[in-house]
């Protein structure tokens, strides 16, 4: 191997949390210590001198750099300070970065310099197509009462598209398909690199059917299970937060897809239009998207006094990297509630203004998903998809079986 | 001096109960016809008191205190310059050693105690008579100025802390100014916490202090021809630095050599020499020696795998530290240190590598770094040494973005484009590496002045040089376990590179330690006494010439050179020289040699008043000579441990196996007793005796007795000589009992009655 330390990147480590990472002297206490860590390849250890020595290509196309759930133990017992953990967390980061596509979008989002133009890009856009909708009102008591937020773009009576949910569709499924486009785009690339760094030839390849069932799909059961996250004892606390976290992304994702579909597809079969909504508050999905919304406030609200409580006694290092998506998740769950909560009050200008910040957090969450700590939701799905993909006999050469 | 002896049983710790207080008495009165006196604790305030009194009362100056072991109480039992005191150890080797009586054995048990005891004030009280006051020996001259060899970090701390003390010195330096390596540094090693930072060479500020220091004489462009003389009147003669001189020391010539040349069959390397045995009129006199003439870089062309001396881009640490000194690093954005020169299966550093050789290399990486903040320095390493503090500067170092390190064993360099590319194996990364570097810096190690030549350039009968540093890898390193400085030639200390590498802190350290050895033993000399490891000695070898028979083996075999002979053969001592082993005495066939108060003559009559009982297989007599150093305190502390020692054994005491006569083992087995052993420390290699030598040759004349015991009819392993290191207490008993059992098994001395 030729060896061209990149200064920069080992610069990138050192401002993103990995700032101790010059400290490693190879002892590998932390390959030891990792509950994660496999025999055949340990981690962190050897993405430590990687770091040390700027070895970017190499670290980004490393599935077991994503492999890591930072539970912090190798933090904990490194004889010299190097805090591997934050280090692994850092290079997640900078590799979120490097695959962003576009990649200004995904330089905006790397770090917190960019945070007011990550805010203002959602804002402006809503706030225009909501002057361009027409809907600039404040609706009263009756008609919010009615609609709820249902006429937040106004409101037209073509039968077969509603004008709310025309516009809501432009803002998040094109944000949401750019997330897609891009996640696909850096997924294909690291998955190219962690193929080239583990002598993987691509000439002996599964279907697609193989792929999803022998390597995909056990890993997203996997994921859903936390089981890999509890192998990490001292993560236990931290899966109490992930848990009911992510299980509200999936349960208000059915509820997303159930309203979209409800609204927009069946309500328009005429003896079906009961479905359109305003839902009422027994209406099992809505009972669904409450307690998920609940649920997320309380994991993330979990997830946030956990990492405060680590940052104060264990030494871990604050970053925007891990607080961005904190604060994001947080304000999505947050918002939505209140928004809902004003709804019932009847108060339609603060549930107005709320509704728009909540519009604008949920943007963010979709556009910035690629770029920011969201990715793992990709990412480490596919390391871990790897994993599996390069211990089968597709990863290894067949010759030599 | 009219002596007046008195024996004194103390019956503390245990010594009343076990043994027969009056038969002892008995002993002392009738057969050695001395006064015996008994006391409770003699240590104690009382038992001192009661002692004293004797002494003032009734004149007792000479007394035998039947107690303790010699090793123990020493303050207690000292009753001044003018009394003589001899010490007879019942306590640690003969009731603690005793062990319990076997069952239906218990009165034959007390007997064997009873007549252990009795040898031993037997031979305290034939010591006591047989010893003499000593008179230090006294120089006529003395001179109590210092010599310094090198004007490096080393030879002017050597200077300033002598200095310090009140001792004027010269230092003698080769080149034309002082400062030694130091003054090609373009920076030096943190001294201080953080530890972190490269500081400003600080060489000047010790130049300038030196040359300030009115006690100081430098001397620039200056070698010392020869050392002769002695400590406290050594006579040096001086000369230009790189010039010949007729006073140059000249080389040793043996005597089959000097047969040779003699017959025409050997040029003569000291022709145009003066003998080394003449004295310069002209020499200068100093009263002590240290030795810091330091390293010189090591060549490392024979690795031709690394291309040095073809490849331009691939220099030494030196060279590069030469280039940052004079600011010429501008261009170099990479540099690989390669700190092994590796291969296959080698691990090993460059040779003379060291803790130095990688804290250089990280230094110079930091030049590397501040010359240019995109540059890149790699650290190929096997060994990374950064001792004490410097472990903070390894991590500063490696907190550089910039500064790479890995261990490897580097495999190749090959120019490539402006500059080299770099291979190497089983690094830390997992992977073989191939650097492109603009220059490839080699870790040459730091080689001692004393590999290649003597040095010290001494006029003495030995030789120019120190003797055996083949064993230190040419190191000026004496290995006198615990005592660093110290050398075979007694007045000569040396510090710093020379002796070991070190770095400047380490180095200042070691050169205080040596300016103080120096002070040491010039005030040693001008007291007539002993330097390490018999410090303050006062007796010193006295030979009777009349006798002589110019044998040489004294002048061969002294450790420390401290005999030269004259053209005869006749050995010419120089006390101040000597360490006061005895190799001499024990060497000697003429037995002409001795001490005031250990002589052949004293410990021959101490054997011979060890009874020797005949006809009883059960009373076999079997003599230890044990040395004192590590031998004789093994033997208490196996006493203090309660191991138990054959009643047939008698320790004697001595100063160094080296000085054990023959004549001792001949004469004892003549008399009838059954066995001789020689327990002394280890020798080889990693030799442990404090003088060197002696165990070493003692075991050779005990090869060579052997054979002439077979010629008496008596069996070769009646006499052995064995090494045991202070610690091995444990496996002394048994070592010294199984011998008394193959003793046993041989039967009885045949000669025993005649």
């Amino acid at each position: 191997m030729n060896v061209q330390p990149d200064l920069e990147f080992i610069k990138y480590l050192k401002s993103a949390g990995g700032d101790t990472l010059k400290k490693c002297y190879q002892c590998a206490t932390c390959s030891v210590v990792c509950p994660l860590s496999t025999d055949s390849k340990p981690f962190p250890r050897k993405e430590m001198i990687w770091a040390q020595w700027g070895l970017k290509d190499k670290l980004v196309a490393d599935p077991d750099v994503f492999l890591c759930h930072q539970c912090g133990d190798c933090t904990a017992y490194c004889p010299r300070g190097a805090k591997p953990g934050d280090v692994l967390g850092a290079i997640r980061a900078y590799a979120y970065t490097f695959y962003g596509w576009p990649s200004g979008l995904a330089k905006l989002a790397s770090s917190s310099k960019g945070l007011p133009m990550l805010i203002a890009i959602p804002s402006v856009i809503i706030f225009v197509l909501w002057l361009i909708s027409g809907g600039i009102s404040i609706p009263s008591a009756a008609d919010f009462s009615a609609h709820g937020y249902q006429q937040f773009f106004g409101h037209w009576d073509f039968h077969w598209l509603s004008k709310n949910v025309f516009f809501i569709d432009i803002i998040m499924l094109s944000a949401a398909g750019l997330a897609v486009v891009a996640a696909y785009k850096g997924v294909s690339s690291m998955w190219k690199g962690m193929e080239e760094n583990a002598g993987i030839k691509s000439a002996f390849r599964p279907s697609y059917a193989q792929f999803i069932t022998e390597f995909l799909w056990p890993s997203v059961q996997e994921i859903v299970q936390h089981t890999r996250f509890k192998e990490c004892k001292t993560n236990l606390d931290r899966v109490q937060g992930h848990l009911p976290l992510m299980l509200s992304f999936i349960g208000l994702f059915i509820v997303t897809a159930w309203s979209a579909t409800a609204n927009d597809v069946l309500a328009l079969i005429p003896g079906l239009k009961f479905l359109h909504g305003p839902m009422s508050v027994w209406n099992p999905v809505k009972i669904l998207a409450n307690v998920s919304a609940v649920a997320m406030i309380v994991g993330i609200g979990i997830l946030w006094s956990n990492r405060s409580r680590k940052e104060a006694e264990n030494g871990v290092t604050p970053t925007y990297y891990d607080w961005f998506l904190i604060w994001e998740i947080m304000a999505v769950g947050v918002t939505g509630l209140l928004a809902e909560i004003a709804r019932w009050a009847g108060l339609a200008a603060p549930g107005y203004i709320i509704y728009y910040i909540h519009l604008v957090s949920v943007m963010m969450l979709f556009l910035y998903m690629p770029y920011t700590k969201f990715a793992h939701l990709v990412y480490r799905t596919f390391a871990m998809t790897f994993e599996r993909y390069r211990e089968s006999s597709f990863g290894k050469n067949p010759i030599d079986m | 001096m009219d002596k007046k002896y008195c024996a004194y049983i103390c019956t503390g710790c245990g010594i009343g109960e076990a043994l027969d207080i009056e038969a002892l008495t008995k002993v002392v009165t009738s057969e050695m016809s001395m006064d015996c006196k008994d006391f409770f604790g003699l240590c104690g305030s009382e038992g001192r008191a009661f002692i004293e009194k004797d002494m003032s009362e009734n004149g007792v100056n000479t007394a035998t205190i039947c107690a303790c072991s010699p090793r123990v109480m020493q303050n207690e039992f000292n009753f001044g310059d003018d009394k003589i005191t001899i010490r007879a150890n019942l306590r640690e080797q003969v009731i603690w050693s005793a062990g319990a009586a076997e069952e239906g054995k218990e009165d034959a048990h007390k007997e064997w105690l009873n007549e252990t005891a009795s040898d031993y004030v037997r031979m305290a009280c034939t010591r006591a008579k047989k010893t003499e006051l000593p008179e230090p020996f006294k120089m006529e001259t003395l001179n109590k100025e210092i010599l310094v060899m090198g004007g490096g970090i080393a030879g002017m701390t050597a200077a300033l802390e002598a200095s310090k003390a009140g001792s004027k010195v010269t230092i003698i330096e080769k080149a034309d100014k002082l400062g030694g390596k130091a003054l090609g540094w373009a920076k030096q090693f943190p001294t201080k916490l953080p530890y972190a930072e490269l500081e400003p060479n600080s060489i000047g500020t010790m130049v300038a202090a030196v040359e300030a220091d009115a006690n100081i004489t430098v001397k620039t462009n200056t070698e010392v021809a020869r050392i002769g003389g002695a400590p406290g009147d050594f006579g040096v003669t001086l000369k230009a630095a790189g010039e010949k001189s007729e006073w140059d020391a000249p080389a040793k010539v043996g005597v089959d050599e000097q047969d040779l040349i003699s017959k025409g069959q050997m040029e003569d390397p000291n022709a145009g020499l003066k003998p080394y045995a003449e004295g310069n009129p002209d020499a200068q006199k100093f009263g002590a020696v240290v030795l810091a003439t330091g390293w010189v870089p090591a060549d490392v062309s024979a690795y031709t795998h690394l291309g040095y001396g073809v490849n331009d881009k691939v220099v030494t640490n030196a060279q590069f530290e030469k280039m940052a000194k004079d600011g010429k690093l501008s261009g170099i954005n990479s540099v690989a240190f390669v700190m092994s020169p590796g291969g296959e299966e080698n691990d090993q550093d460059f040779p003379y590598c060291n803790s130095v050789t990688s804290m250089v290399a990280l230094k110079q990486a930091k030049y590397v770094r501040e010359n240019n903040a995109d540059a890149k320095a790699y650290i190929l390493y096997q060994h990374m040494r950064t001792p004490g503090h410097m472990e903070l500067f390894y991590k500063g170092v490696q907190q550089d973005d910039g500064i790479f390190l890995t261990k490897a064993a580097v495999t190749g360099v090959v120019a490539a484009g402006n500059g080299c590319t770099v291979t190497a194996k089983d690094t830390l990364l997992g992977e073989d590496l191939s650097l492109d570097v603009d220059l490839v810096v080699l870790a040459a190690g730091m080689e001692p002045t004393t590999k290649y030549e003597s040095s010290i350039n001494l006029a003495y009968r030995q030789g120019p040089a120190f003797l055996d540093l083949d064993l230190f890898d040419g190191y000026a390193d004496s290995h006198f376990i615990c005592f660093p400085y110290e050398t075979r030639r007694t007045g000569v200390y040396t510090c710093g590179g020379v002796r070991k590498a070190m770095n400047m802190e380490e180095t200042i350290d070691d050169a205080t330690g040596a300016a103080l050895k120096a002070i040491q033993c010039i005030e040693s000399a001008d007291r007539g006494v002993s330097v390490h490891p018999r410090s303050g000695d006062k007796t010193y070898p006295e030979f009777f010439m009349q006798r002589c028979t110019q044998c040489k083996r004294c002048t061969e075999e002294c450790p420390f050179g401290a005999l030269d002979d004259d053209a005869k053969g006749t050995p010419l001592p120089n006390p101040t020289r000597c360490r006061r082993c005895g190799t001499c005495m024990g060497a000697c066939p003429e037995r002409i040699i001795g001490f005031k108060d250990y002589n052949i003559d004293l410990v021959g009559a101490m054997l011979k008043s060890i009874e020797v009982p005949e006809d009883d297989e059960d009373k076999l007599r079997i003599v230890i000579f044990a040395c004192e150093n590590d031998a004789y305190p093994a033997l208490d502390m196996a006493g203090m441990r309660r191991n138990k020692m054959s009643h047939m054994v008698r320790v004697v005491p001595v100063r160094c196996l080296g000085s054990v006569n023959m004549a001792w083992v001949r004469d004892l087995l003549s008399a009838g007793m059954d066995g001789a052993m020689l327990l002394g420390c280890k020798y080889g290699d990693d030799y442990q005796c404090h003088f060197v030598k002696g165990s070493e040759i003692a075991a050779k004349r005990m090869e060579n007795i052997g054979d002439s015991l077979s010629t008496l009819g008596l069996e070769p392993e009646r006499v052995r000589s064995e090494q045991v290191s202070i610690t091995e207490y444990d496996k002394i008993p048994k070592l010294i009992n199984d011998f008394v059992d193959e003793i046993v098994d041989l039967g009885p001395n045949p000669f025993k009655g005649f």
